[in-house]
């Protein structure tokens, strides 16, 4: 068992070295590029390490000593969520890999991509697998430095395909395109605005509870103890990590420019890793936290209210921005926003509706993972086909890349939850939830995810028609490729499997719940104005008369300013604060000071005007004065 | 006690056999005026005071020395006054009579009024600056003395604070403390520097125990508010000494201001003396600043007559001036600074540590100026001595506090 998890956690790692320094030594060579070969090897013993883990391993915790003075140990659980979120990540990461084989064959700096991608993965296991906060945030840093290696990975910013936005075009003092260089950049340093509260937040939970596993804790004690604002400041500053790496409002901006990264790595990104990882970690504390039975704690409703709300108007603000994107894989990157927002939202629920609200919301990770993972390949597919990152192609397309366009049709069906397909049944279980929350915290959620449903579904059905429809005109260059189709036939086909758990139940905690849901009135209602959409959206894809609106959403409502703008405005100033301070200290020390001494100096020296009487004088003034005060009893 | 005695019979009679038969060569009076001073060791040897006063006689003779590098027209009976004021200092030492105190600050300071005469030329305008300061100085500090000694024994607080200030004053005058140093330029900067090479240095210390001493002997129960005015004159003296300093450009004049800033660092030490936890390791510091004073001073006197003397050796006196770690003139700043902490006077020790910082370009001035080769000779050879002297605290000197504690300990 124990070399069996550390295995899981090296192998990807050390499979990847020979590439990356046999890269560094032969860039480009023909023996060099048959080394990732090595790499993705390393993903599949993961791989089998997770889905052996899923089927014999027993829940519960396995210890590593590390500091048990400290209570500090390597803690790895086994648990409903980390099995299933641990097989799903190296599935996919697995599958990221094959299909990488083919789509980066010819790129320039492959010992860079294939250590940062196997390493991506290794992290994100560390986190699955993860009880221990310590452990978790090494596994959390390694994700931030991964995910700046690779969205960065085209350092060059020589190659228009991969930048976002279209270039040269400015919005007042906004330039709204980003290179790859710049996309690693803003993904690192927001993601650590956010890592640093978390930092302390973590170090204040030890400091408070001297444990840091996350299923040993005793959060109602420690909640009660430090009272509603204290709970309140600490789980803020604690989520703070989950959502920056989620990309919860305002902090989504690194997630729409990551798309300057390979479409490999944004399939890796968008499914089953980074940003999964706020959101997976928010349903593993709520898991163990058990905010319905910590009614009488004050703060926790507080606190869930907020994330609630914070991730359904991210949801809303996700959907929006992505109906009026033209571009493939920022399109599906604002998606990927609005269906995290919509699990932060369904997690939070918890509170009131109790454990099930988390089932569910984990459930439609697992499924968003699995469609979004295909829509990114076929995505990437696409544009190595086309020689495009905006959306184009018609059937003439779709008869071309049948596997392609298969694909799409099941994962946006899948996705957009249309009636009898996967996420219908997932988002049947939300709607049921935020049903019953209408008694408790008002209709205002409910609203927000029917409204992000419909929209959701039409811009998924956009998608599909932009590029295997009606899109426009496009070149295509296929080049017989195999691995890729491939690849995303075995991630779609993943969807049919959850299908298969949650119509029969059985599945052991979602049982037959989630089949009742969507068995009631109002979710068949939903379902269906979701399919009305869907036909519509895939019926007229693009409304002309509406394009001011649609420009305006896909320039994500100028939410750019405050990354390219309002920050670094703010930055100047502190610099330029610090230069005048810089320039006041010269001064006070180049001009000032000596100044100030040089004029006491002499004024001291001015004495000494040679004669002995001024020289008595003074003297027995001093000594007359002293007598004097002395006497008059002030010494 | 005894053998004491009889040493310093022998030695007196020794100086003023050099003195006499000086007029007929000036190196019997040298030779013999060594002797004098070599002869209170053996003595002194099995007491606890043995370095302080091998200290002492290293210092009198560097000056004896410095005295004999260019002839005078008093050459000889210099040596002898020098040896004198070395032998007091050594004997003040031994004392705790108020009688023999004061005369022995009378013996350290006369001297000196013939001593400043001597040279190329005599500078008798320098010199009568330097003797009204000096006479004043002894007046202040005598008729202090004499009420503190009445008032400790008739319990008349008015009358002891009278003379607790005129005490002051007259040391403070003495030494050359600001505001009443106006003849310390002066004098330094006019009069022959070899004759300097003793005011400047040996000279100091006597003064300083004998205030010690005094304020000891008659301490009553307002001591403690009285302090304040020690410390104010501290203050003063160091930044009038430090900022003067900065400006000066000849060599003199920078010493000059140097003792001033110096005799600050010293007197600061007297505010603290109600503080029995602290008092003898502020008397250590103290006594250590004016013997690092003294090995300084002596060998940048006898410099500037050379016009300059060697390179390595100048700097590691300017260094030791400055406090550097481990000479010995960090370690003096170290115990006033821990004792004036200790006691609870951090202001002060603050203000200590910033005028410190503001005396680093002038000590380097003074070694840039007096930096030259190194040629074999008698100035080489003195400050040769004082740089090993400032050497000999590599290893800590936590020895001197109870060299200190028994000097001022029986009082």
């Amino acid at each position: 068992m124990n070399w069996e998890i550390v295995l899981l956690f090296v192998a990807p790692v050390i499979c990847s070295l020979p590439i990356a320094f046999f890269w560094v030594k032969e860039p480009g060579s023909e023996r060099a590029r048959k080394l990732p070969i090595l790499s993705v090897f390393g993903l599949f013993i993961s791989f089998l390490i997770a889905i052996h883990i899923l089927l014999t391993y027993p829940n519960g915790t396995y210890t590593i000593p590390w500091l048990p003075d400290y209570n500090l140990n390597f803690v790895f659980i086994f648990d409903y969520l980390s099995k299933y979120m641990g097989a799903l990540t190296a599935f996919i990461a697995f599958m990221i890999g094959l299909y990488g084989l083919e789509y980066m064959k010819h790129d320039y700096r492959l010992g860079w991509y294939w250590f940062f991608f196997n390493m991506f993965t290794a992290s994100m296991l560390l986190v699955v697998y993860s009880d221990n906060l310590l452990m978790l945030l090494i596994g959390w840093e390694g994700l931030g430095l991964a995910s700046w290696g690779l969205i960065g990975h085209w350092f060059r910013d020589d190659d228009e395909i991969a930048y976002v936005g279209i270039v040269g075009r400015k919005v007042g003092p906004l330039k709204m395109y980003w290179p790859p260089s710049y996309g690693g950049w803003r993904a690192i340093s927001t993601i650590r605005v956010g890592d640093m509260p978390m930092f302390f937040a973590v170090a204040a939970i030890y400091a408070l509870t001297g444990n840091l596993n996350i299923s040993q804790i005793h959060w109602g004690a420690l909640f009660s103890k430090i009272g509603a604002v204290g709970t309140l400041f600490l789980m803020i500053c604690f989520l703070m990590g989950p959502f920056t790496k989620s990309a919860q409002l305002p902090f989504s901006e690194w997630l729409m420019t990551a798309m300057t990264g390979p479409t490999t790595v944004s399939a890796l990104l968008h499914s089953a890793t980074m940003v999964a990882a706020g959101t997976y970690l928010f349903i593993r504390i709520s898991w163990y936290i058990h905010p319905w039975a910590l009614h009488s704690v004050p703060g926790v409703e507080m606190l869930y209210y907020f994330v609630l709300l914070l991730g359904l108007i991210s949801a809303l603000y996700g959907a929006s921005v992505a109906i009026g994107c033209l571009e493939r894989k920022v399109l599906l990157a604002a998606s990927t926003m609005s269906s995290l927002g919509l699990m932060f939202g369904c997690a939070a629920a918890s509170y009131w509706f109790g454990k099930l609200a988390l089932i569910v919301a984990f459930w439609y990770l697992l499924t968003h993972a699995f469609a979004k993972a295909t829509l990114f390949l076929v995505a990437g597919h696409l544009i190595h086909a086309t020689h495009d990152r905006f959306c184009c192609g018609d059937l003439n397309l779709a008869k071309k890349m049948k596997t392609a366009f298969v694909a799409t049709i099941i994962a946006t069906i899948a996705l957009g939850g249309l009636p009898p397909l996967t996420a219908y049944w997932v988002k049947a279980g939300m709607d049921g939830i935020m049903h019953h929350l209408v008694e408790m915290v008002g209709s205002l959620p409910l609203d927000l995810l029917i409204l992000t449903s419909l929209l959701y579904s039409a811009f998924l059905a956009k998608f599909l028609s932009l590029n295997f429809w009606k899109g426009d005109k496009y070149h295509l260059h296929l080049h017989g490729e195999k691995l890729m189709p491939f690849a995303y036939a075995c991630v779609v086909s993943m969807v049919f499997l959850l299908l298969y758990r949650i119509v029969t139940g059985t599945d052991p905690l979602v049982e037959r719940h989630l089949l009742e849901f969507g068995l009631e009135k109002g979710s068949l209602i939903v379902g269906l104005g979701v399919t009305a959409t869907y036909l519509f959206a895939l019926v007229v894809p693009r409304i002309k008369a509406l394009s001011p609106i649609g420009t305006f959403l896909g320039d994500r409502m100028y939410l750019p300013a405050l990354n390219d703008f309002i920050v670094p405005s703010i930055g100047w100033a502190i610099s330029k604060l610090i230069e005048y301070t810089h320039r006041a200290i010269d001064w006070f020390c180049h001009f000032g000071l000596p100044e100030f001494m040089l004029s006491v100096s002499k004024r001291i020296r001015s004495i000494q005007v040679g004669y002995l009487r001024v020289y008595m004088k003074i003297a027995l003034a001093f000594v007359m004065a002293v007598i004097v005060v002395s006497m008059l009893g002030w010494l | 006690m005894m053998l004491l005695m009889l040493q310093s019979v022998v030695s007196l009679i020794l100086i003023t056999l050099g003195a006499v038969c000086s007029i007929k060569d000036s190196r019997i009076s040298l030779a013999v005026s060594i002797l004098a001073l070599v002869i209170a060791l053996p003595v002194a040897a099995a007491t606890q005071l043995f370095m302080y006063v091998l200290l002492v006689v290293a210092i009198g003779i560097l000056t004896i020395f410095s005295m004999s590098v260019k002839e005078n027209q008093m050459s000889g009976v210099d040596y002898s006054l020098v040896a004198l004021i070395a032998l007091i200092t050594i004997y003040i030492a031994y004392t705790n009579d108020v009688a023999f105190i004061l005369a022995a600050f009378v013996i350290a300071s006369v001297p000196t009024y013939a001593l400043v005469f001597a040279g190329d030329r005599p500078m008798v305008d320098v010199a009568l600056k330097y003797i009204v300061f000096m006479v004043l100085a002894t007046v202040l500090f005598i008729i202090g003395t004499l009420m503190l000694t009445f008032s400790s024994k008739a319990g008349d607080p008015t009358l002891y604070t009278l003379g607790f200030v005129m005490l002051i004053l007259g040391l403070g005058m003495e030494v050359g403390c600001a505001p009443m140093h106006e003849w310390v330029p002066d004098v330094f900067s006019a009069a022959d520097p070899l004759p300097l090479s003793v005011i400047a240095s040996i000279t100091k210390i006597v003064p300083f125990v004998a205030a010690y001493k005094i304020i000891l002997l008659t301490e009553l129960p307002q001591l403690s508010n009285l302090t304040i005015f020690v410390a104010f004159i501290a203050v003063i003296s160091m930044f009038t000494g430090n900022i003067g300093a900065l400006t000066a450009k000849e060599t003199g004049r920078i010493l000059a201001y140097s003792t001033v800033a110096n005799m600050g660092y010293v007197i600061a030490t007297l505010s603290i003396v109600t503080s029995k936890n602290y008092l003898y390791l502020a008397f250590a510091g103290a006594l250590l600043q004016l013997i690092v004073n003294a090995f300084g001073k002596a060998s940048f006197f006898a410099s500037i007559k050379t016009n300059g003397n060697s390179r390595p050796l100048m700097y590691l006196l300017a260094l030791s001036f400055i406090g550097l770690p481990p000479l010995m003139g960090f370690w003096s700043k170290f115990f006033i600074l821990t004792s004036l902490v200790g006691a609870g006077l951090v202001w002060l020790a603050f203000l200590l540590i910033v005028n410190s910082a503001i005396s680093i370009p002038y000590y380097l001035r003074i070694a840039r100026n007096l930096a030259g080769d190194t040629v074999p000779g008698k100035v080489t050879a003195i400050a040769l001595v004082a740089s090993a002297a400032m050497l000999i605290t590599l290893i800590p000197p936590n020895w001197f506090v109870s060299v200190a504690k028994m000097i001022i300990g029986g009082v």
